[in-house]
């Protein structure tokens, strides 16, 4: 009974070590390769595709944190009579960690499961083998523009949610708390560094994009072309992307403002 | 080596799924210039033998030759050009669902020539009008009924000019009309380009009317080949079971079980 | 084509607002540029504690800010805090040779930032000078301190 078991454990782990490493050959495999004209246009599409389609949710989302954000900020501060510091708590909040991984969050949601169900439908529908038989490589041309897509788009939206977040809180705190303006910007611009602060964010939310395209074109690659293994897949996608975020955004953090 | 009278040769095929073993030594040959068709019972890896054939799947063991070329030992550039030689319709048809009818037929000569656009434009124009389905060129995949799906895919499919072309499943799911019409494309597909076809199938009535050479596939080997007229008169019994589709023979209607009578008593017995 | 055209203009678009996004993350939040677009000129002044005065600080008078702390570093010679100050170049040859500088707290727990105050020497400070009269940060260890030993000394 035991033995079965480490069996089991072993075979798992096994299992999972090659999962591992086909995920790897096909990242690799899917981002060398000079850019083509065609490609170019790929990648276009890809843009419009998971970038512009979902920069509404993302906006929306990071207006309402914003505005959250400036009205718990403002209360706790007020004890402390450090309302003034209302921009700072803010932006500080927003650039290094809830832009990052809520726009990564809701981007693993919105593009990254829709990215899954495509690939597996062009799977499951023998297109990608179609394509193969053609002569033309699937890893190149439909894995790949989808993979840059979404490491462009991700930062973009990234900025898109720290900016209205911004401002969310600048209407909350001072246009409807009456905190001062003048020192909702100053406090902000003293103590916000572009390098340490929004360079950090942004470095953040490259690695989740790179992470969360690449589990979710991987996931769409990988998956057995049935219905049910699309749903599974666009299921672990989303499972798999937000732990990782969640899980890499620690060390990150701990590697970015630890000995601070 | 040119002048090899056989195109495809697929030599002692071994390929396992996992446990399950699909090929246990195949052993075909596909002659240049004519159909040959490869039939059996769903489930006896008729798709997965297009896929060696294709390069897609690698054997176990044995080995295929397109032309002389050991497909499993090219390298993958090599393979790639082989492939530009082939041309395959899927039983789906794998139109690419974003492309519209006519990018889809355009996009082997996009890929693999440099023509300008007017030419293109004339090549597919003539491979759907060959088809039938000229009128439908701005159409989506999304729009077409299965039947013009096949339709175009076999336009797709022979788009290059192939030497080589796959059918898998190609009168599965079609009406009487459609399956008529792809009969008699695909017949006049082979005569008028003179090229080598590979037909995967089980609708034995419309697969024999247009094969010159058939290959049956049971268990993971060839049972029986020979010509049409050859075969149905073949008195071995699975073959004859299977060319005249009786429902019950040495292919048994059931899946393997206990004997019924013990297993329901088995269960009464149980609860 | 003409789908394909307004694709092209929304990617456009969204990667523009991407980088203007960036361009006001750094001019407005991160407030880059807002000292250094504009004229200045440098002062310095010798703080026998600094508290928490960090570079980018704002430098004030009455309350107004007229620049910021662009360095903050040992002098060797006293071990004093040597402060490096931008202010807006209008106040060069404005403010007197005796203007003290003092390093003040914003609120109970808020930021500390330089504040200057001028005196009444008709000569004046020039790019490059140094303030000589200068009040240390306010550090609430050494406030709690010294009123714990006053107590024990009465």
């Amino acid at each position: 009974m035991n033995k079965r078991r480490v069996t089991a454990l072993g075979s798992a782990t096994l299992d999972m070590i090659e999962a591992l490493g086909r995920a790897g050959m096909f990242l690799f495999q899917a981002s060398v390769g000079l850019p083509t004209r065609s490609g170019f246009h790929l990648w276009l599409r890809q843009m419009h595709f998971i970038g512009v389609m979902s920069l509404a949710i993302v906006l929306v989302s990071g207006l309402f944190i914003g505005m959250v954000l400036g009205l718990q900020g403002y209360t706790i501060l007020v004890d402390f009579g450090a309302e003034d510091a209302l921009g700072q708590m803010v932006a500080l909040s927003l650039l290094r960690e809830l832009a990052p991984v809520v726009a990564a969050l809701l981007f693993a949601g919105r593009a990254g499961s829709a990215l899954t169900a495509e690939i597996g439908l062009m799977k499951a529908t023998e297109q990608l083998t179609s394509m193969e038989m053609i002569g033309v490589d699937p890893l190149r041309r439909v894995v790949a523009p989808r993979l840059w897509a979404g490491f462009v788009s991700l930062p973009l939206l990234t900025i898109g949610f720290s900016v209205v977040g911004i401002w969310g809180g600048y209407l909350v705190g001072v246009e409807w708390l009456g905190v001062f303006e003048g020192s909702y910007w100053s406090n902000m611009q003293g103590s916000v560094d572009f390098i340490e602060d929004i360079g950090n964010g942004l470095v953040k939310s490259l690695v989740f994009a790179l992470v969360v395209t690449w589990i979710a074109v991987f996931q769409g690659y990988d998956l057995i072309p049935t219905s049910e293994g699309i749903s599974r897949a666009t299921t672990r996608t989303v499972v798999y992307s937000s732990l990782a975020v969640l899980g890499l955004d620690f060390v990150l953090t701990t590697l970015m403002f630890g000995e601070l | 080596m040119m002048n090899d009278p056989q195109f495809v040769e697929v030599e002692g095929v071994h390929f396992s799924r996992g446990e399950k073993e699909i090929f246990r030594g195949v052993d075909l040959q596909i002659p240049r210039g004519k159909i040959t068709a490869i039939m059996g019972p769903s489930g006896s890896g008729k798709t997965t033998l297009l896929k060696l054939i294709g390069g897609q799947l690698y054997p176990d063991a044995g080995r295929v030759r397109i032309d002389g070329h050991d497909v499993h030992r090219l390298p993958r550039r090599e393979l790639f050009r082989l492939r530009r030689r082939m041309g395959m319709l899927f039983q789906s048809g794998a139109l690419f669902s974003d492309l519209s009818v006519f990018e889809n037929v355009a996009f082997p000569l996009r890929v693999h020539t440099d023509l300008p656009e007017a030419m293109v434009r004339d090549v597919v124009l003539m491979k759907l009008e060959a088809v039938g389905l000229r009128g439908a060129r701005n159409l989506m995949p999304s729009e077409l009924s299965g039947g013009m799906l096949r339709r175009v895919a076999l336009a797709r499919a022979v788009a290059l000019d192939p030497e080589l072309i796959l059918y898998d499943e190609p009168f599965v799911g079609q009406d009487p009309i459609s399956m008529g019409v792809l009969v008699e494309l695909i017949k006049k597909v082979n005569q008028a380009l003179g090229l080598t076809a590979v037909v995967v199938s089980h609708d034995i009535k419309e697969t024999l009317s247009i094969a010159d050479y058939v290959y049956v596939i049971s268990d993971g080997r060839v049972m029986a080949h020979g010509t049409p007229a050859n075969l149905d008169v073949d008195r071995d019994p699975r073959v004859s079971q299977f060319i005249h589709g009786e429902p019950d023979g040495p292919v048994p209607f059931h899946y393997p079980a206990p004997d019924y009578y013990s297993d329901i008593l088995d269960e009464r017995v149980g609860r | 084509m003409k789908r394909s055209k307004m694709m092209e203009f929304g990617v456009g678009l969204f990667m523009l607002a991407g980088i203007l996004g960036l361009v006001f993350l750094g001019l407005r939040v991160s407030g880059l540029g807002s000292g250094v677009a504009s004229d200045t000129f440098t002062l310095q002044a010798d703080f026998a504690n600094i508290g928490g005065l960090k570079p980018r600080s704002r430098v004030t008078m009455a309350g107004v800010q007229i620049g910021q702390v662009t360095a903050v570093e040992l002098e060797k010679e006293w071990f004093d805090a040597r402060v490096t100050m931008e202010l807006d170049a209008e106040l060069e040859g404005e403010l007197s040779r005796d203007t003290t500088a003092a390093i003040l707290t914003s609120g109970l727990l808020g930021e500390q930032y330089v504040g200057l105050t001028v005196g009444g020497d008709p000569e004046t400070l020039k790019d490059g000078d140094t303030i000589h009269d200068t009040q240390q940060a306010l550090v609430l260890e050494e406030l709690i301190q010294q009123f714990v030993s006053n107590m024990v000394n009465d």
